[in-house]
């Protein structure tokens, strides 16, 4: 039987599913014959869990706080006490890892990929020079050599699409490029869009796309530009892990603060006071 | 994708050889490794993973072929709460509990 989890679960992880592995820890009175027992857990609710934890009535409490611990993709330990006896069971949810885009295969994109493939990040790389995106460069990278607005919006149209599990970073070897690719994406709801460029440029940059392009400026607020965690990188390298120290911030919801919080605050105080201009 | 635990898993269990999995399934305090951190200890020694390293893990590895032995899961409480000194290098201030079963064919 375990064997046929283990299949499963394997199957699922391979295919990129999301699926709650469900073990019970502890469990003493009547439960006790249950301890190690194991099932899966679906996302899909009409799919039937494989396995059983031998909990009897139990089962539908257990499998509903499961559940719940699988829509938000969380580890959790649960704990019941019956008259039964008591039992714990440990959720374990195997999430799709996270993706990272990184648009541009230069001297940045080559470190990055290296380090968010370390740090257990599905990658793909898109650049339009083939001389630059070609997979011995990015040995652990999905690489793609075309045009950047193209190829990005292929990527969108796959399955569901870019979404929550999803982040892009830019680092074209022109602004143009960024933007491009920034336009293509800015709707998405991704959860990290960084850009490189330095404070000056990148302030100037969302104001003519918001003159030129009329887009609402508080689009913007969310885009990582300048990129990445104020660690005083220097090199190609440095610039990569401060990028990447950024986007496991953003991930795990940590307290640093980054480069372009300073632009994002200016940029609100601003339209405050444009609000409130009589 | 780098490999899973449990592609390891799989592959020791296609090889006949028996294994224990350690898993993270609660912290208080501050703990070298996160709650679904996991490890299989290997009869042999080729131990795959860690669940945080040092003498914690030591204890974890322990269980692990004590489970081995005689099949039953069990709950361990690793204690990394000791005084800082020159002899308990890895102190983290926390503790954790961690599950330790056997993946086999019976359960």
């Amino acid at each position: 039987m375990s064997d046929r989890i283990l299949d499963q679960l394997v199957d699922a992880i391979e295919r990129r599913q999301t699926a709650a592995l469900l073990t019970v820890t502890a469990a003493d009175g009547d439960y006790a014959p249950c301890l190690g027992r194991r099932c899966l857990l679906w996302p899909d609710a009409e799919r039937e869990p494989a396995g059983d934890l031998g909990l009897g009535a139990l089962a539908h409490n257990v499998l509903a706080d499961a559940r719940e611990a699988l829509e938000v993709r969380e580890h959790r330990l649960l704990s019941y006490s019956r008259p039964e006896g008591t039992v714990a069971v440990f959720v374990e949810v195997q999430a799709q890892p996270p993706h990272l885009i990184i648009a541009g295969a230069g001297h940045i994109a080559a470190p990055l990929a290296a380090i968010a493939h370390t740090c257990d990040f599905q990658v793909t790389v898109l650049d339009d020079r083939p001389q630059y995106a070609r997979p011995e460069r990015f040995p652990h990278a999905r690489v793609i050599a075309g045009p950047f607005r193209e190829e990005l919006r292929a990527l969108r149209g796959q399955g569901p699409g870019l979404g929550e599990n999803d982040y892009i970073v830019l680092v074209t070897r022109g602004h143009q490029h960024d933007i491009d690719c920034l336009l293509e994406v800015l709707d998405d709801p991704l959860a990290y869009i960084g850009m490189i460029g330095s404070r000056r440029r990148v302030h100037a940059v969302f104001e003519l796309l918001e003159r030129e392009q009329g887009i609402p400026a508080a689009k913007f607020d969310r885009v990582h530009a300048p990129i990445g965690l104020d660690i005083g990188a220097r090199t190609p390298a440095e610039i990569a892990v401060c990028i990447m120290a950024e986007i496991i911030n953003v991930q795990r919801g940590g307290p640093a603060e980054s480069l372009s919080e300073q632009i994002r605050r200016a940029r609100q105080a601003r339209r405050e006071r444009a609000a409130n201009r009589p | 994708m780098p490999a899973s635990i449990y592609h390891e898993l799989k592959k020791l269990r296609a090889a006949g050889l028996p294994a224990a999995v350690a898993t993270i399934v609660e912290v208080k305090g501050s703990v070298p490794r996160e709650v679904g951190a996991k490890m299989i200890i290997h009869p042999y020694g080729k131990h795959i993973g860690t669940v945080g390293g040092g003498c914690g893990e030591a204890e974890v590895i322990r269980a692990g072929l004590d489970v081995l032995q005689d099949g039953r899961p069990r709950n361990i409480q690793v204690d990394l709460t000791e005084e800082i000194s020159m002899q308990s290098l890895g102190v983290c201030g926390g503790t954790m509990t961690v599950f330790v079963e056997a993946w086999q064919e019976s359960s």
